[in-house]
């Protein structure tokens, strides 16, 4: 509980109507997804259901923000900002804490097409920005977590793969200026906007403070609030008068399709044929998506339904699909089009692949397209049990990605044999690589059942299993569970980083306001 | 039903606010890509479908009491079923359905509905119509000139908001039916609310026995077939009232009934009507008016925590609402030229009016409705088209506080605009 003096003086900044300490609406803030893992990891019961934050605003400006968190460093109340809030790293930890809603801050501020920016505040989402931005000719990088999710999030707090990776990267590499509200009320403006107020670099002139803000993968809402940044954007491979038009009805929707546009499934007998035809591609820098994952997720992602999917997989898919990834030729002209397509089609045949589209194994419709570029397509992973989450996360390299999913397979199968996950044959995966294939990004999504106590615990007791074999493999850092625990965890194998981590909380949160769950404590727990 | 029978689908919930927006395929700008009226005005998570099913989910497991705060929460929200058409593109969740269960449960407990909705409850209960007026006044705008064939078997059912407020829309509806010698009768002062105003906020025992009262009127008559021209009338008629008792008669819309007309050549659209105009889908007319298709059936773990239904269940996502009808009626009419706005069909936005939200929290409503006719001028069109007299006071509202020239007509009036002789 606040005191009232307290709650009175948030009150006043954002006025009545924009602050609330009813029950009934923090518990909309205390339910995340992926909870019900993190109880059963701490010995508990799984619950959706965490801890309830002692109120919530829902501020309209930066100064608001400012004035917020002001109030937090004298009263000594911990504060969890959060745009849309999908996932136990938006909420709070602690029940003196309060949720900074930034609902309210969902402007696109300026759209530079000539230096190919945009500036944006908090709960702009991607399918609205994106949408505004194709008027230009342009597109952004929108990471995976889905259309409805914010991008200044993910750019500034979050790791940030998207299906688009092959040609946008990840979120933290196309950040650009950032205004900042650090932890002890100040606000810094971060890049080319401190020295000149043009958003145009993250690095300078100014002060470039990227990595700080990053630190390993995104500081989950702990490092104080993002109030406003610019993002980097990329040429949309579409007509000049090009128009998103939807047509039909739900299920299935229908999309104009651009010119020089074309899917491949590249499918590979083994990964050792796989893995050199994957790294080509993207050597090439000729597509706009690359990504593999199971026979089951490939139905997924091609169809409508569950049912559909469900169909697909046992219709062909399942007896076809071995190592295979998803290519999305895009272009601006016919020539470069049948130049990447041919590019496309001699890797296939030097690596002795074959072509699922073309066979007529699986056929995506129109409005797939539009679901790649929308970054949609993670979400049908949500059809099968309305759950998912991703093990592993090893940003590294190509070759470690397919060392992760050889390692995983026989892991995730004896999870799959228990009945406590969903059944791929452990094959499921996800995979993206950027910047030519000098990095990649893999994660091993898995489906299981939130309303059933033993998928949860089995679930939780794989995703340690999987922490483990990254420790003792050396496959890298998990993409998703963070905070102290896995951070220290982690700390003795690589370079004891998370000491470097704390001295950058102790030196911008210098009280410890910043809600430190999902990112890092400024003093480690003995 | 109980929230019992949704523990599932609560404890489920992704809580990934895709609930607040219109499918993420189809945003086409930032401007117009909500869906739900509700969270876009009230602005905390609590406002949205997702929000609400936590919040059913919190007092379930006895996490929350009835407060004041939690009663208005859960009855500022307009039941449009947006949130449910975009959580079905991913999720096999039923938030509005949830939502109007935690409203049973209000009802039940004796905390709810609000004072506003408790008053015209008992109005409905007085006098058979949720405004309080005199049962005689029902006919009052019934003139000479119209055709009533009282031994008729169709029965337009005029609903008590055509009836008593939006009286231009039961005279026009009448015109088109007796310019394509389509023969009805009314049922006058015996008719009664259909109960749509009283299910929606939760009082469904009342709403049933409004339904078994109707249900047993029509069978006295004889009635085969009811039209209806409000679209609140016609999901109760048609969608809900099967859910509770059992009835065998034929529900159409107007618009339906004018798209079958026209193609017979029964009626005629021959006076050009130069205007450009745009379509508002009416919640209840569109992705509401689905049907509950009755199920019985159980759910089959096929491959490792993945279920399907045996037999498979019918997935009630807003695909099989009324839509062509009225479009199709106004592609007929000399002149008009049709502009869709970006929020269509099982995607539309709400006019702000539904499920008490006009009575109760008049404020919330005309922001809706305002928000609407915003949409609606972007497109440039000169006119305002829907069907149903609670979408058309609701927007009309919107455009007299903002003292806009543009002009609302129910799609009857339209028509009937354009018939020979017809205006």
């Amino acid at each position: 509980m606040l005191k009232e003096n307290v709650y009175k003086r948030l009150s006043d900044v954002v006025g009545e109507r924009f602050i609330t300490k009813a029950p009934a609406i923090l518990d909309t803030y205390a339910f995340q997804w992926c909870f019900e893992i993190e109880s059963v990891q701490r010995g508990e019961e799984p619950s959706r259901f965490g801890i309830r934050p002692a109120a919530v605003v829902l501020p309209e400006t930066t100064e608001e923000v400012q004035s917020i968190v002001k109030i937090c460093n004298e009263h000594d109340i911990k504060f969890k900002p959060l745009s849309t809030g999908m996932g136990p790293w938006a909420a709070v930890s602690h029940p003196r804490s309060i949720q900074i809603d930034l609902r309210r801050m969902n402007r696109i501020l300026e759209v530079d097409s000539k230096n190919m920016y945009a500036v944006i505040e908090p709960y702009v989402t991607n399918a609205e920005l994106q949408a505004e931005l194709f008027k230009f000719g342009l597109m952004h990088h929108a990471q995976g977590a889905g259309p409805q999710t914010s991008p200044l999030a993910s750019h500034t707090a979050f790791v940030g793969p998207g299906f688009t990776s092959p040609y946008t990267g990840f979120s933290g590499r196309n950040l650009l200026g950032v205004e900042w509200v650090m932890p002890n009320g100040q606000i810094l403006r971060v890049g080319s906007y401190e020295q000149s107020g043009k958003w145009f670099s993250g690095d300078g002139p100014g002060f470039s403070m990227r990595g700080v803000i990053r630190g390993w993968m995104g500081s989950y809402g702990g490092l104080g609030v993002f109030t406003k940044a610019a993002i980097k954007l990329y040429s949309w491979p579409a007509p000049k008068d090009f128009k998103w038009e939807i047509s039909g009805t739900v299920p299935h929707y229908d999309w104009k399709v651009p010119p020089y546009w074309k899917m491949f499934v590249l499918n590979f007998p083994e990964w050792e044929q796989f893995e050199p035809a994957f790294y080509e591609v993207n050597d090439h820098d000729a597509v706009m998506m690359a990504s593999c994952s199971s026979a089951e997720g490939l139905a997924g992602l091609f169809t409508d339904t569950k049912m559909e999917a469900i169909e697909a997989i046992f219709g062909g898919v399942l007896l076809h699909a071995k190592r295979y990834f998803i290519v999305l030729v895009t272009a601006h002209t016919e020539r470069e089009f049948n130049y990447r397509c041919k590019l496309i089609t001699a890797i296939m045949e030097k690596h002795g692949g074959n072509d699922l589209i073309a066979d007529g194994i699986i056929a995506p419709r129109d409005a797939h397209y539009a679901e790649s570029v929308r970054n949609m397509l993670g979400g049908h992973a949500f059809r099968f049990s309305n759950c998912f989450q991703s093990t592993h996360g090893g940003m590294d390299s190509i070759a470690l990605a397919v060392n992760i999913a050889k390692v995983n397979q026989p892991i995730k199968w004896k999870y799959i044999e228990k009945g406590v996950i969903g059944d791929d044959r452990g094959e499921g995966v996800w995979t993206t690589a950027y910047e030519c294939g000098h990095t990649a990004h893999l994660e091993v999504p898995t489906v299981y059942n939130a309303a059933s106590v033993e998928s949860c615990k089995g679930y939780a007791e794989y995703q340690d299993e999987c922490n483990e074999v990254d420790l003792k493999q050396a496959l890298g850092m998990p993409f998703f569970i963070v905070g102290d625990k896995v951070h220290d965890y982690y700390g003795p194998r690589t370079m004891d980083y998370p000491k470097w981590l704390r001295r950058i909380k102790a030196t911008f949160d210098p009280r410890g306001v910043g809600d430190s769950s999902h990112y890092i404590s400024a003093e480690k727990e003995e | 039903m109980t929230l019992d029978q949704f523990e599932e689908m609560m404890d489920s919930c992704v809580r990934c606010s895709k609930c607040k927006y219109i499918p993420q395929i189809a945003i086409k700008s930032q401007r117009f890509s909500h869906i739900c009226p509700s969270v876009q005005y009230y602005n905390f998570h609590a406002y949205s479908g997702g929000g609400r099913m936590i919040m059913a989910n919190a007092y379930h497991k006895g996490r929350l009491e009835w407060t004041p705060e939690m009663l208005d929460v859960l009855y500022q929200c307009t039941n449009c079923g947006g949130c449910e058409v975009s959580c079905k593109w991913v999720y096999d969740f039923e938030p509005n359905e949830v939502i109007h269960e935690l409203r049973v449960q209000a009802v039940k407990s004796g905390a709810g509905p609000m004072p506003a909705h408790k008053k015209y409850i008992d109005l409905v209960r007085q006098k058979n119509n949720p405004y309080g007026e005199e049962i005689e006044k029902r006919s009052d705008w019934l003139s000479d000139d119209i055709e009533v064939d009282d031994g008729s078997s169709t029965l337009y059912f005029v609903g008590c908001t055509a009836a008593l407020r939006r009286e231009e829309i039961a005279v026009s509806t009448a015109r088109v039916l007796n310019a394509a010698n389509e023969p009805f009768r009314i049922l006058g002062s015996d008719e009664i609310c259909c109960g749509s105003p009283v299910y929606r906020v939760g009082d469904r025992d009342t709403a049933i026995d409004i339904m078994k009262r109707n249900v047993e009127s029509f069978r006295e008559r004889g009635i085969k077939r009811i039209i209806t021209s409000c679209s609140g009338c016609f999901n109760m008629l048609k969608t809900e009232y099967p859910r509770y008792v059992e009835h065998d008669f034929e529900v159409v819309h107007t618009s339906q009934l004018m798209e079958e007309l026209l193609r017979e050549g029964r009626l005629q659209p021959k006076k050009e009507i130069p205007m450009k105009i745009t379509y508002h889908d009416p919640c209840h007319l569109g992705r509401m008016s689905e049907p509950y298709e009755p199920y019985e059936g159980e759910k089959v773990e096929l491959l490792s925590q993945v279920y399907i239904w045996d037999p498979p269940k019918p997935f009630r996502q807003g695909t099989h609402g009324v839509y062509d009808a009225p479009r199709n009626v106004l592609k007929q009419i000399p002149g008009v030229e049709l502009v869709e706005m970006e929020r269509i069909r099982e995607y539309s936005y709400c006019c702000g009016a539904g499920a008490g939200c006009k009575s109760a929290y008049p404020d919330f409503a005309l922001f809706a409705s305002n928000e609407r006719v915003d949409e609606a001028k972007s497109t440039g069109a000169e006119a305002l088209v829907s069907a149903c007299p609670f979408c058309k006071t609701s927007l009309q509202d919107a455009l007299k506080e903002r003292d806009d020239p543009m002009e609302f007509f129910d799609l009857t009036q339209l028509v009937l605009k354009s018939l020979e002789g017809g205006e």
